[in-house]
């Protein structure tokens, strides 16, 4: 892959990964701001209820103090007339005190104390009747000097105001330190003049319980503060009165709060705020009392309000991270697995696209034009490699040199890229040997000690390789442990092969070369195991019965090959190809004397002999309707040929012949010059330099010069105690 | 083939006629001998009625080219026809000749 496209690919993947983490932020958030939505309605309802539940209490609070104090102002209401009454009889007026304390269990105390002097005998009379513990009622006389009654509040208030008086809470210091609260009412006689004060104590111990004892949170603390901002019930349930509250608020942190909070329950407000106690976010709410001038409050703390709420407010919230936290560990994970899957993919890619050039560079090695040499009406061939990867370790390869075919086909050990170089080896290995050698076991041999030489991997190729004389039709052959050809006669047949190792597997080893001869329609068949290994899904293999079966029947060399690769596709079926498969068909057409001229000349080698084979080859060239210029050069190449042997083949004295044949057809003049003089091989001379001045010029060579300047294909063979020299000219 | 030769003080003028194959090469030999001793001369070399040369006949233009340079002569080729002509060319002859 390009790098563009990489870098392309990247991006693509980060965007989407940068979508994908943007896309949890938008879900953390839009989770977050309905918890916060949720959490802010929670907790207004919560306060809401908060603030019901305080205000119950106080409501509670209240009505209870209410009715003690109703139940005391009309205990006292009623005793008024009573007490008016007695002024008439100065001795019963402590029984108004006595009936009062007994007929209402509130009352703990009450006396009728008479304005100094209106009774004159009685200055100061105050008689007290008061419970203690054991409810037995007790009497004594507050008529003291040290007392001195008629100046305390709860007697001069109601003579001034002529109203009913409610005390500030005070310790009784007398009976059993109870905190107290006096009802006083003026007592006039029946002139309408002052005449005394009667009062009913009431203890205000329930009031302690009752504030303290029942709390609407945990936490909370209940207040009740006096008319003159005295604690009756303190927070710490300090003894009562001792300290006021101005003085308690210097001492908090938050003290604006709490002198605002004293300023508004003084002045008999009811409402809530927030502030600071004891280091805590508090909540306070609070109402006064009526008639009496008090004021409760209740504080509590947020935590104990909000507590429940913030306890599953952090848990939601923990959830949420912890939700949150899967989300990206789950798409960060699945993002890598994305890029991991990508990259792979890239790679795989990659790997494909560079295993396909490597196929293309493959193929380009071996010849795959079909058919291959549309000239030639003596040969048809076809070839085809079908690797099983997608580079494989098969090979085949062909040409004609000198009017002989060198063919093989080979089959590397392993498959897929290293099979492939080594075969690539061994193809370039092939041409280089054969380029100048043509017996099969010479290049067979050579081929060994290079590929041997190199061979570090332990890699082998079993390697046939045949030389087909296309003239003669002479094949002649070596087989270094490949799988024998089929050859193709009126029957069909394995081609007879000796034992030999493969290629590459040790040095200086020696092949045996064999040799038979073609002739015409006849055809040689080459493949490698993968044919005749070819499994189907049943594991069962294509086998040698069915090779044999596949070539019968007359067909062209392509057709051939087309009708293999499809019985073989027919065979395996869906199974997958597990071995390259390799198919060379050559098929041998050359008819000799039926389309061809064919003539033939004998020479005796005397110089005089050459005005007959001018006359020889220009009846050819005349029956071939060739130019002038090309028949004459032709004669020329084939004279100074001819020459040479009549010349130097025989030794001087001895009598010789020089047979010549001459093969022709639409395509080409084929020369064959046959002697059984010393063999001498004229092409191995060496070439005559055109360019060189007079004076350099040498006079022999010319001959050999023009000759292989002239025709096509000069090829020397020294054969069966002669020698062979075959000259061609297409034409 | 058939050698014919006419001399002037100044040069030498030999008509080549017929084919000048191997056998004829050896044939004229007792003409190019006489050739080479006039070689000092101008020898115009006249081929319009060659009709084919081999390389035994090319053997022979060398050899005069050689003894016209060793005795300060001069040769010249003749109405040389397009098939022979295609031979010294493939041979090399066309550059060491002076040609008409």
């Amino acid at each position: 892959m390009k790098r563009k496209d990489k870098i392309i690919n990247l991006n693509i993947i980060k965007r989407s990964a940068l979508e994908g983490l943007m896309l949890v932020v938008v879900a953390a958030l839009a989770l977050e701001a309905s918890s916060l939505v949720q959490y802010y309605f929670s907790q207004k309802g919560i306060h809401k209820e908060a603030a019901m539940r305080a205000q119950a209490q106080l409501e509670a609070a209240r009505g209870r103090i209410s009715d003690v104090i109703n139940q005391t102002e009309s205990a006292v209401h009623n005793s008024e007339w009573i007490a008016e009454w007695c002024l008439e009889v100065p001795d019963s007026i402590p029984r108004v005190s006595q009936r009062l304390v007994e007929d209402n269990p509130v009352t703990v105390g009450s006396t009728v104390a008479l304005v100094p002097g209106y009774i004159s005998r009685l200055p100061l009379y105050s008689p007290y009747v008061y419970r203690d513990g054991s409810d037995s009622l007790i009497f004594r006389s507050l008529a003291t000097e040290e007392y001195d009654y008629p100046s305390q509040e709860w007697f001069t208030k109601p003579l001034e105001t002529g109203k009913g008086y409610w005390s500030e809470p005070y310790v009784d210091e007398g009976g059993g330190e109870m905190l107290m609260v006096t009802y006083s009412v003026p007592i006039y006689d029946k002139k309408g003049l002052p005449a005394a004060v009667l009062t009913a104590d009431i203890s205000l111990d329930w009031l302690k319980e009752l504030i303290q004892g029942t709390r609407v949170y945990p936490n909370a603390s209940n207040i009740l503060i006096s008319r003159e901002g005295r604690f009756m019930v303190s927070p710490r349930g300090d003894a009562a009165l001792e300290t006021t509250v101005n003085e308690v608020v210097g001492q908090q942190d938050d003290s604006m709060s709490f002198k605002k909070l004293n300023q508004s329950m003084l002045s008999g407000e009811s409402g809530s705020m927030q502030l600071e106690f004891r280091g805590q976010k508090s909540h306070v709410f609070f109402s006064p009392v009526d008639r009496t001038g008090w004021s409760m409050c209740i504080i509590v703390p947020d935590s104990d309000i909000f507590g429940s709420i913030r306890r599953i407010g952090f848990i939601v919230l923990l959830l949420q991270v912890l939700g949150l936290g899967m989300i990206i560990l789950i798409l960060s994970s699945f993002a890598r697995k994305q890029l991991q899957y990508k990259k792979l993919n890239e790679n795989k890619q990659r790997m494909e696209g560079e295993l396909h050039i490597a196929r293309g560079i493959q193929m380009s090695m071996v010849p795959k034009t079909f058919p291959p040499f549309p000239k030639r009406n003596d040969l048809d061939m076809s070839a085809a490699i079908i690797p099983a990867k997608e580079v494989g370790g098969d090979l085949y390869d062909f040409y004609i040199r000198d009017e002989k075919l060198f063919f093989c086909i080979g089959d590397v050990s392993g498959k897929g890229v290293p099979a492939s170089l080594v075969m690539a080896v061994t193809r370039t290995t092939f041409r280089t040997v054969s380029a100048h050698e043509s017996d099969p076991q010479s290049i067979v041999s050579q081929m060994n000690d290079t590929l041997a030489e190199m061979n570090e991997n332990n890699m082998f190729v079993t390697f046939f390789c045949g030389v087909l004389d296309l003239v003669t039709g002479h094949l002649s052959y070596c087989n270094a442990g490949h799988n024998p050809p089929m050859i193709l006669t009126d029957r069909i047949q394995e081609l007879p092969v000796d034992s030999n190792l493969p290629l590459g597997v040790l040095h200086g080893m020696s092949y045996s070369g064999q040799e038979t001869d073609l002739h015409y329609d006849d055809a040689l068949f080459l493949y490698t195991d993968g044919l005749n290994e070819a499994e189907n899904a049943e594991h069962e293999q294509f086998g040698m019965e069915r090779v044999e079966a596949v070539l019968h029947g007359h067909r062209s060399a392509q057709d051939h090959l087309k009708n293999i690769e499809m019985k073989v596709k027919e065979f395996v079926g869906d199974a997958p190809q597990s071995d390259d498969l390799t198919l060379l068909f050559v098929h041998y057409l050359a008819k000799e004397g039926e389309t061809g001229v064919n003539r033939r000349l004998v020479l005796t080698n005397d110089i005089h002999e050459i005005s007959r084979l001018a006359e020889f080859v220009e009846g050819i060239a005349e029956e071939k309707n060739l130019s002038p210029e090309v028949a004459m050069n032709v004669n020329l190449a084939i004279e100074e040929a001819v020459t040479n042997v009549i010349l130097y083949a025989y030794p001087p004295g001895t009598q010789g012949e020089v047979e010549i044949r001459a093969t022709v057809d639409d395509h080409a003049l084929r020369f064959t010059l046959c002697d059984e003089g010393q063999p001498f091989d004229p092409t191995a001379a060496p070439e005559v330099d055109t360019n060189q001045g007079f004076a350099q010029r040498r006079i022999g060579g010319l001959g050999i010069h023009l000759v292989r300047t002239i025709m096509d294909t000069v090829r020397y063979e020294w054969k069966d105690g002669k020698n062979l020299l075959t000259m061609i000219k297409n034409i | 083939m058939e050698v014919i030769i006419n001399k002037t003080d100044n040069e030498v003028v030999a008509r080549l006629v017929g084919r000048l194959d191997t056998p004829a090469s050896l044939d004229i030999a007792p003409d190019v001998q006489a050739l080479v001793e006039e070689a000092g001369k101008t020898i115009i070399l006249d081929c319009e009625e060659m009709s084919y040369i081999s390389s035994s006949g090319l053997r022979i233009f060398l050899t005069l080219r050689k003894a016209a340079a060793e005795k300060g002569g001069r040769i010249i080729v003749r109405s040389i026809r397009d098939e022979i002509r295609g031979v010294f060319m493939m041979t090399g002859f066309l550059n060491l000749f002076e040609i008409q």
